[in-house]
């Protein structure tokens, strides 16, 4: 299929990968696959559309690998190396300006990824592996998790570092911080759920994190946390085979995402209008739920093996 | 241009020669990983000349030096296994050469304060600006609420496209029940190894479906995979693959998708027009064949038809066997082979399977086709269609045809009620319109004794009867 050059932009684009080594794009309103792309060496850990949505973005064991969305090609165009072992998440600086990664041999990095600034390039070392990494909306902090149930907070332009540890030894699975910059929520492998609430850090100061709230997301490990666009939801996957939308105001339970044997849930992420939600799970599917009435509304099917992993862009009307 | 001194090109050279006069093969599995000349020479030689490493320049120095070797030095052996792993080994080179590496690195320098601040600026965090505003995904989905889902898309999973690590088929599926203009091109279709018959089937209806509109199609039970030729001619001699079966059971390539039951007729000219309009992009190979005109295409159609109609009916007479079953008065089955000719008709039991006893035994019988007096289609059930061929027993007792008219003439009832027997046999639809048509044309051709007395027979019972009603 070609994709019209033009209407780019206004492009809604699902990418879901896993361990059956491909990465498979759908249309999303009618479940149609519309291609598949190789993911040779390894299983996908993480993946992210760049945020002039041409290319998508996968990690695996060692690599990244950048995709062209705008043509066919089932093959990387770029393929980013030197780290030594998984490379758990990726993400882009808004503009596009740099990449940011973390991974398994204990360090969170920022790739100079278009060879454009040379200076770009920077490396923070943890002492335990890196699990997840995210960007503060306010684009020159970044959260880092780690096994040994660290928080750090990066400040890229000083390289000042913070630590948190809201629970000793318990690995931190999931770090995000709503789009105003208010809210941090983290999840660990015990299914809990922390809320912090963030300050505007003002100029070069870094922002200040103050612990707010916690609670028993999940029965066994919560996988991955996400704020809704509007801040008013939260959703946590899970090991115990389910998603739950939390409402932020009080985070008291709102869904309950569960289908007979979907197994374990392992990403999900809102459309924009925080109206739908997509998940991914272990039985192989990509899943659209309601999130009003909690109704699954679509299912993607053609994956061999469990999703890991979901990248999505939506558009406003 | 510096060759000898020229490390990069040295290494190249070995590494080229020995691939090259090596005739195991073996050199290559172990050396076509990496671009290991380039390495070597970037860990060997720090000041070499940056003009050398560049990447694209030494593959396009090094490669027609390659190439020059089959000419240039008039290698005169086999090496056809060689050639072949060599441009497979191209292949690979190019599309590797497609691939960018970006390898790890921080400048040594320290960023200038200038950099920093335009590389990580912080942002003020506004509103955010797209609350309120509606999601295209959530216009989309509104727009096809009532979107009926595809009915096979539980079928995605067996697509082998793509696939990495995981065995594939590939087939060549015609379908049949296509309109006849998109009947005789192969749809490509490749599924995982370790499908079913009837996931296969799934699959291709899936893919079918995406390809070709708004054809109606019906559940998965409905279809037969067949063994067909290259040209799409459909096998019937021998029966469906097994739909329980794994598809990697069988070994063949190219199969045919048949309904089991008969809807091809219905399909109208109007619908394959259509048809025409909404060929995906996906499929350039198939719109050349599709780029008749709307007119031709029609002419083409009917001729086709034509043609059909007269070779059927040649080939009528000539001997063809069909497996079906025999279905005696207690409705019990039994398969039996049942081969048509232009002279006769044979009945001839098959060993039968798991079966320790029989409820039908069948002898092998053969009847004279003059002898044979109708053949109609009984009825019609989704698990198969049954056929009644009538004969005239007294056909072979009296030796001639024209005594069996001389007996007509001395008591017509009493013939009518002994000397007609039938078989009820019983196969699937296609297979049972083919044998019922094949011994009709037949009959029609030979208008023999037995079936102007059957007819007759026949019409004089319907009078009867309507004298009778009419009464």
């Amino acid at each position: 299929m070609v994709v019209d050059g033009t209407s780019e932009n206004d492009q809604i684009i699902l990418a879901t990968g896993g361990y059956d080594h491909t990465i498979k794009i759908w249309q999303t309103h009618t479940g149609i696959c519309q291609r598949t792309m190789q993911h040779a060496e390894s299983q996908v850990n993480a993946l992210e559309i760049t945020p002039d949505k041409l290319s998508l973005a996968a990690t695996g064991y060692q690599h990244i690998r950048m995709y062209d969305l705008a043509s066919n090609n089932p093959n990387p165009t770029v393929n980013y190396e030197g780290i030594t072992k998984n490379v758990t998440g990726v993400g882009f600086q808004e503009d596009g300006k740099w990449m940011y990664t973390g991974s398994e041999d204990c360090s969170a990095r920022i790739w100079d990824y278009r060879l454009k600034s040379a200076h770009a390039a920077k490396i923070f070392q943890t002492s335990a592996p890196v699990t997840c990494v995210c960007l503060h909306p306010n684009q020159v902090e970044l959260l880092v998790g780690d096994q040994s149930g660290v928080i750090h907070l990066w400040d890229l332009k000083t390289d000042h570092n913070e630590q948190f540890i809201p629970e000793g030894d318990t690995m931190i699975l999931d770090i995000d911080v709503d789009s105003e910059g208010t809210l941090m929520a983290a999840v660990n492998s015990k299914g809990r759920c922390y809320i912090w609430s963030l300050t505007f850090g003002r100029d070069g100061e870094p922002t200040k994190m103050y612990p707010k709230h916690k609670f028993e997301a999940h029965k066994r490990q919560a996988l991955k946390c996400k704020f809704s666009p509007d801040s008013t939801l939260l959703v946590t996957t899970s090991a115990d085979q389910t998603a739950r939308i939390w409402k932020t105001c009080d985070f008291s339970l709102l869904q309950e995402l569960k289908q007979e044997n979907q197994r374990w849930v392992w990403d999900a992420v809102f459309s924009s209008d925080s109206q739908y939600i997509f998940t991914a799970s272990s039985d192989g599917y990509a899943k659209l739920w309601n999130v009003k009435t909690g109704n699954m509304e679509r299912e993607y099917a053609g994956h061999q093996k469990a999703i890991i992993a979901l990248a999505f862009r939506d558009a406003t009307v | 241009m510096a060759l000898y001194d020229n490390k990069l090109w040295l290494l190249s050279h070995i590494r080229d020669s020995f691939i090259s006069t090596d005739d195991t093969g073996m050199s290559e599995l172990v050396l076509i990983g990496d671009d290991l000349p380039k390495q070597l020479a970037d860990n060997l030689d720090w000041y070499r000349d940056p003009d050398d490493s560049d990447d694209d320049e030494d593959d396009m120095n090094r490669e027609p030096y390659e190439m020059h070797l089959d000419m240039d030095f008039e290698v005169r052996r086999q090496r056809s296994n060689t050639a072949v792993r060599l441009e497979k080994m191209d292949i690979a080179k190019k599309r590797a050469a497609k691939v960018k590496h970006i390898k790890w690195e921080v400048s040594a320098t320290a960023p200038t304060t200038e950099e920093l601040d335009n590389l990580f600026v912080r942002k003020d965090i506004k509103q955010n600006q797209t609350v309120g505003k509606k999601s295209l995904l959530s216009e989309q989905l509104e727009k096809c609420t009532n979107l009926p889902q595809n009915p096979y898309i539980e079928y995605a999973k067996f697509d082998g496209s793509a696939q990495i690590g995981i065995l594939t088929r590939k087939y060549k599926i015609f379908l049949t029940m296509l309109p006849e203009e998109h009947r005789n091109y192969p749809m490509i279709v490749s599924c995982i190894a370790t499908a079913k018959i009837e996931e296969l089937i799934g699959f291709i209806l899936l893919k079918c479906s995406t390809i070709h509109g708004d054809f109606p199609l019906k559940p998965v039970s409905h279809y037969g995979l067949y063994i067909t030729e290259e040209d799409g001619e459909v096998d019937h001699d021998f029966p469906n693959l097994d739909p329980k079966e794994c598809v990697a059971k069988f070994g063949f390539t190219c199969l045919g998708l048949v309904e089991h039951k008969q809807i091809t007729k219905n399909v109208s000219f109007e619908s394959s027009q259509i048809l025409i309009q909404n060929e995906s992009a996906e499929d350039i190979n198939i719109s050349i064949h599709r780029k008749i005109k709307g007119d031709e295409a029609k002419q083409i159609t009917a001729n086709m038809h034509l043609m059909k109609v007269h070779a059927t009916a040649m080939e009528a007479p000539l001997y063809q066997s069909y497996r079906v079953y025999i279905v005696n008065k207690m409705r019990a089955k039994a398969e039996i082979q049942l081969g048509i000719s232009g002279e006769k008709i044979e009945i001839d039991p098959l060993q039968q399977k798991n079966t320790k006893f029989t409820f039908v035994r069948q002898k092998p019988v053969s009847h004279h086709i003059d002898s044979v007096a109708w053949c109609e289609v009984t009825d019609t059930k989704s698990s198969g269609t049954t056929f009644r061929v009538v004969y005239s027993s007294s056909f072979g007792n009296n030796g001639a045809s024209s005594n069996v008219n001389a007996n007509v003439t001395q008591s017509p009832t009493l013939q009518t009620s002994t000397s007609f027997k039938h078989y009820d046999f019983e196969a699937d639809h296609n297979t049972a319109e083919e044998i019922v048509q094949k011994i009709n044309l037949i009959l029609e051709l030979r208008s023999s004794g037995s079936r102007k007395e059957y007819l007759a027979s026949r019409e004089r019972k319907q009078k009867r009867k309507t004298l009778h009603t009419n009464k």
